[in-house]
């Protein structure tokens, strides 16, 4: 049978040959085909897909902005830090050379070379990536490395800004401002994510307390951005464009002035040191402003230790510390205000109705509690009483008599309304973070404890500062700053303004009122009187001896507490709150203080003499008339 | 020897070189220049290691290598090599065995062999050697061509270096050689349905081949279906590739230019890649021109193929055909994102010395069958 295929001279059949052509013809057409559609047709996709595969934005970090103190002084400041990188492609492929490198650099730098293998070891990403190996490398083992740097391949040293804190004299003193500026640390994988749609990096810092947290986003700035172009093993090439600029943070003023805040220290610290007591707290402010002047919560902590990156055994002893050192007790903390809360019984009253100015009330050695079975009294601290007495004898003796009556004459509603009219019960908004609200006696505050309404004689203590009362050391002195400056509650001021980089203010922040008190001028300088008089004839008629320019108004106030020690001595917190005018000749008070001292077993106010050593070093006055304490035994 | 002689003797040659086809020569420079170029651009910025000769250096070499192959074996008449057709084999397969056994790794397969800091991939001669062997064999069945038995004997002949090569494990070689085989049956005139059973044996068979593969292998061949499905992994060289192509548009970035190229995203830019640096750097047209030199070739094989005057000649052509077209398909849709990832080098555009030598060598053997078995049409 003849093949149709074959071809007559016995050559190959032409037929295959021409299909095979066609085959191919059809195979180029295809791939032609598909080259059109990728290149001309899909070549935008394509090439940007290509661009967003080999380019990385890389951020651009902007330096945290200084903080000052009132005077210009910085107290917060970069400085650099020396941190020990390794980049795993350029260190020695053998593992004998390699440890050899690593070995050297832990020598130089003092660290174990155990834990920069460790590190090393467990840092996952690209072997182009620089590791860390180890932060807060001494600044000279830093130039010996750099030095060594032809011996030591993949290792290198680079310098980051870290937070250091000042003290008013510019050394290097975590411990004076620590509760006021907080400390920078860096951020946890926890809260990466919630961050990093902020522009937070997995390696950047935040605050973490004080200023340094409350201003983060003043502070911080806002970081820029490169956009990279990376080879494939993510090694940047170049700079392909700038996509933002990095805007600085801005740099703070704060209210505060460390030589006052150095004063307001060192008076609390003789105060608890002279009379056995752990922790105090010392609040300066100008009362016409609300700008605080000086905060100190003691025990402290050193935040520049945090800022360096603490030790793990630093940091367990501070947090296992009964006296809580890392908290600012000034205002995250809440104490029965004593004696020094009869200001807001007495404006109360006054506004009330409940006395006039002139009126006498009896007093006594104890109180007999109305409705209360016969015999059930509250005592005054004076056991025999003070017999007749008006509002402001009554507030200059400090007569709790008086006052339980005061009390139980406004009732639960209006004591506890007049007490969150100045302030109290709720956070001043004082821009630091952890402030307390503090506790106000109102019916709610019985019934959350299952009672329909508050005892009378809760009340009656109430009226005193004591049981259903609890503030913040902030909170009294705002109070008493607000009586002193005719009525505006302001709202507590830390930071001042803006600055230059030479700690010039720009941009000041203004006070701001939070509300001006609805009680009557007369009342306000009846309260002011008895404040007055305290000092010049009743309670602490001690420190008016004392030589300072204005003329000083205050109150005293103590709350027992606790357990008796062994001497049947019941411990107590002590209280002293005050302002002047500070320039002589002037009436409007520009300067307060509350001093708050916990747990004393001494005889005496603590915090009165501590008031009293601060004024005498503030005014730098010849005069010395601390009292020594001695221990109270019954 | 006499006069009479000498000049029968340069009318012979004279007429044989009339015969030889400078098209074929012309595209094969043409080609081969364009890879030189390619490669030195693959290579511009990663460079070779100091002190060693830069790879346009090597592929220099070893294009004048090859050329010298191509002309010794232009003149050499081809019908000599018939008769060592079953030597050829036995060295085809002693070639193979020793890489298994000899072989360096590349890219986890033992692939070549060393010799004297020279990679020899003997897997590229056995190519071309095999287009002998089989082109021997087909010529040798020439009236029995149209039976099974033919059939059967081809593939048995290429399943053992077939085999060997897969064992390599080298999966886009052994398919070269089972394109071959196909291709060769196809144009020498097998007959048509045992083609057509034999075709369906192939794919009834290659699921159990593919499940036979190593899981790398298995992940990189499913790719073109759908890249996106493991893009860091497998399929990471065909997202980049398409990229690269792509980005490349309808003029390219210039030679050097190629982003892709340049910062290494293309892992094996200057072998089995060495395309998508076309597209990116010289674009569509620079594609389509290269297509279009490839296509030329073909052309000019397939012309001899069907002048060739005996089956051995045209069975030759018949091979060397079906090697470039299915190396050209495979490699050009491996890049473009239409075939699967197998380990295919371009012909005369991958940078590698035995794949250059032996296609030249081969390009050699066609134009001996066209200056010695052509009969001008007058």
């Amino acid at each position: 049978m003849a093949d149709l295929d074959q071809a007559p001279d016995g050559r190959q059949p032409r037929a295959r040959f021409i299909a095979a052509a066609a085959a191919a013809v059809l195979l180029f057409g295809i791939l032609g085909g598909r080259l059109f559609q990728l290149q001309v047709v899909d070549s935008a996709k394509y090439a940007a897909q290509a661009v967003a595969a080999r380019t990385v934005e890389v951020p651009i970090r902007s330096p945290r902005g200084l903080i000052f103190d009132r005077e210009g002084r910085p107290i917060a400041v970069n400085t650099p830090s020396w941190t020990l990188y390794a980049r795993p492609a350029d260190l020695p492929p053998e593992k004998a050379a390699r440890d050899a490198v690593l070995r050297r650099a832990a020598t130089l730098t003092g660290i174990a070379a155990a834990m920069l293998q460790q590190r090393l070891a467990t840092f996952r990403g690209s072997p182009f990536d620089l590791v860390p190996l180890a932060s807060g490398i001494a600044r000279e083992a830093a130039l010996l490395i750099a030095e060594e740097r032809a011996g030591l391949p993949g290792i290198s040293v680079s310098a980051e800004a870290r937070r250091e804190y000042l003290d008013e004299t510019g050394a290097v003193n975590g411990e004076l401002l620590a509760h006021l500026l907080g400390y920078t640390g860096p951020v946890s994988r926890d809260e990466l994510s919630a961050l990093t749609p902020r522009g937070y990096l997995h390696d950047d810092v935040i605050g973490r307390d004080g200023v340094e947290a409350s201003y983060e986003a003043e502070l911080r700035g806002t970081y820029g951005s490169d956009l990279w172009e990376r080879d494939a093993n993510g090694r940047p090439i170049k700079v392909l464009e700038r996509l933002s600029d990095p805007v600085p943070g801005k740099n703070l003023m704060l209210t505060v002035d460390a030589r006052i805040q150095r004063i307001a220290t060192e008076t609390l610290k003789w105060g608890l040191e002279a009379a056995g007591v752990a922790q105090g707290v010392t609040i300066v402010m100008n009362p016409q402003t609300g700008e605080i002047l000086a905060m100190v919560s003691l025990p402290t902590y050193d935040n520049d230790k945090f800022a360096a990156g603490i030790s793990a055994a630093d940091y367990a002893a501070y947090v296992s510390d009964p006296t809580k050192p890392l908290r600012n007790h000034a205002i995250a903390d809440i104490y029965p205000p004593g004696s020094t809360f009869k200001l807001v019984t007495g404006l109360a009253a006054l506004e009330e109705g409940v006395t006039t100015v002139s009126q006498r009330w009896p007093t006594y050695g104890c109180y007999q509690i109305p409705d209360a079975p016969a015999g059930q009294c509250l005592f005054d601290w004076n056991h025999r009483g003070f017999g007749q007495l008006s509002i402001v004898d009554a507030y200059a003796k400090s007569s709790d008599t008086f006052f339980y009556q005061m009390a139980v004459g406004l009732g639960v509603d209006r004591l506890g309304g007049w007490a969150k009219e100045l302030g109290f019960g709720a956070k001043s908004g004082l821009r630091l973070p952890g402030e307390a609200g503090g506790t106000v006696i109102s019916k709610a505050w019985a019934q959350a404890q299952g009672r329909p309404d508050v005892f009378t004689g809760e009340l009656a203590m109430a009226g005193i500062g004591q049981n259903a009362i609890a503030v913040t050391p902030l909170q009294l002195l705002n109070a008493y700053a607000a009586v002193a400056n005719g009525g505006h509650l302001m709202r507590p001021m830390i930071v001042r303004g803006e600055t230059d980089g030479d700690g010039n203010l720009t941009r000041a922040y203004q006070p701001e009122v939070i509300r001006d008190l609805a009680a009557s001028p007369q009342d306000l300088q009846i309260m002011r009187i008895g404040a007055r008089e305290v000092i010049t004839t009743g309670h602490a008629t001690n420190i008016g001896a004392l030589q300072v320019p204005g003329a000083l108004s205050g109150k005293t106030g103590t709350a027992e507490f606790g357990t008796p020690t062994a001497q049947g001595v019941l411990p107590f917190h002590s209280w002293f709150v005050a302002y002047l005018p500070s320039q002589a000749g002037a009436t409007d008070a520009d300067l307060a203080i509350v001093t708050f001292t916990y747990s004393a077993v001494v005889r005496g106010n603590v915090s009165l003499e501590v008031v009293k050593y601060f004024f005498q070093q503030y005014f730098n006055l010849d005069q010395d008339l601390r009292r020594e304490f001695q221990v109270n035994a019954n | 020897m006499s006069a009479v002689t000498a000049t029968f003797v340069e009318a012979a040659n004279a007429r044989r070189w009339r015969a030889f086809d400078w098209q074929l020569l012309l595209y094969l420079v043409l080609l081969v220049g364009f890879g030189a170029v390619m490669g030195y651009s693959a290579n511009y910025e990663t460079g070779s290691a100091p002190g060693g000769l830069s790879q346009t250096v090597k592929t220099l070499i070893w294009t004048s290598i090859g050329l010298t192959l191509f002309f010794v074996a232009a003149r050499t008449d081809y019908h000599w090599l018939q008769t060592f057709a079953t030597p050829i084999y036995l060295l085809v397969l002693g070639l193979l065995v020793a890489t298994g056994l000899l072989g360096t790794n590349l890219f986890g397969a033992q692939m070549s062999i060393s010799v004297a800091g020279i990679d020899f991939q003997f897997s590229e001669i056995s190519k071309v050697l095999m287009v002998v062997v089989l082109a021997a064999f087909l010529a040798s069945r020439r009236e029995r061509i149209g039976r099974l038995s033919t059939i059967v004997g081809a593939g048995l002949l290429m399943a053992l270096p077939a085999y060997l090569v897969y064992r390599q494990p080298d999966l886009g070689t052994a398919l070269v050689f089972v394109a071959i085989l196909l291709g060769m049956l196809f144009m020498s005139g097998a007959g048509m349905g045992w083609l057509a059973l034999l075709g369906g044996v192939t794919l009834a068979i290659a699921p159990i081949a593919v499940g036979a593969l190593q899981a790398y292998q298995r992940q990189r061949l499913f790719c073109f279906l759908d890249p996106a499905a493991d893009p860091q992994g497998a399929c990471y060289q065909v997202i980049q590739a398409l990229n690269a192509v792509g980005s490349g548009g309808l003029l390219g970035h210039g030679l050097t230019a190629g982003r892709q190229n340049q910062l290494g995203f293309l892992p094996v830019q200057s072998t089995d890649f060495i395309f998508t640096v076309v597209a990116e750097e010289l674009g569509f047209i620079g594609g389509m021109i290269l297509l279009a030199l490839f296509a030329l070739l073909i052309w000019r094989v397939m012309q001899v193929g069907w002048g060739a005057r005996d089956p051995f000649g045209a069975n030759i052509a018949a091979g060397l055909g079906s090697l470039l077209l299915f190396q050209i398909t495979v490699n050009i849709g491996m890049v473009t994102g239409i075939m699967p990832v197998t380990g295919i080098p371009l012909p005369f555009i991958t940078y590698g010395g035995s794949s250059m030598i032996s296609l030249l060598f081969g390009m050699g053997l066609l134009q001996s069958v066209r200056v010695h078995s052509w009969k001008p049409t007058f």
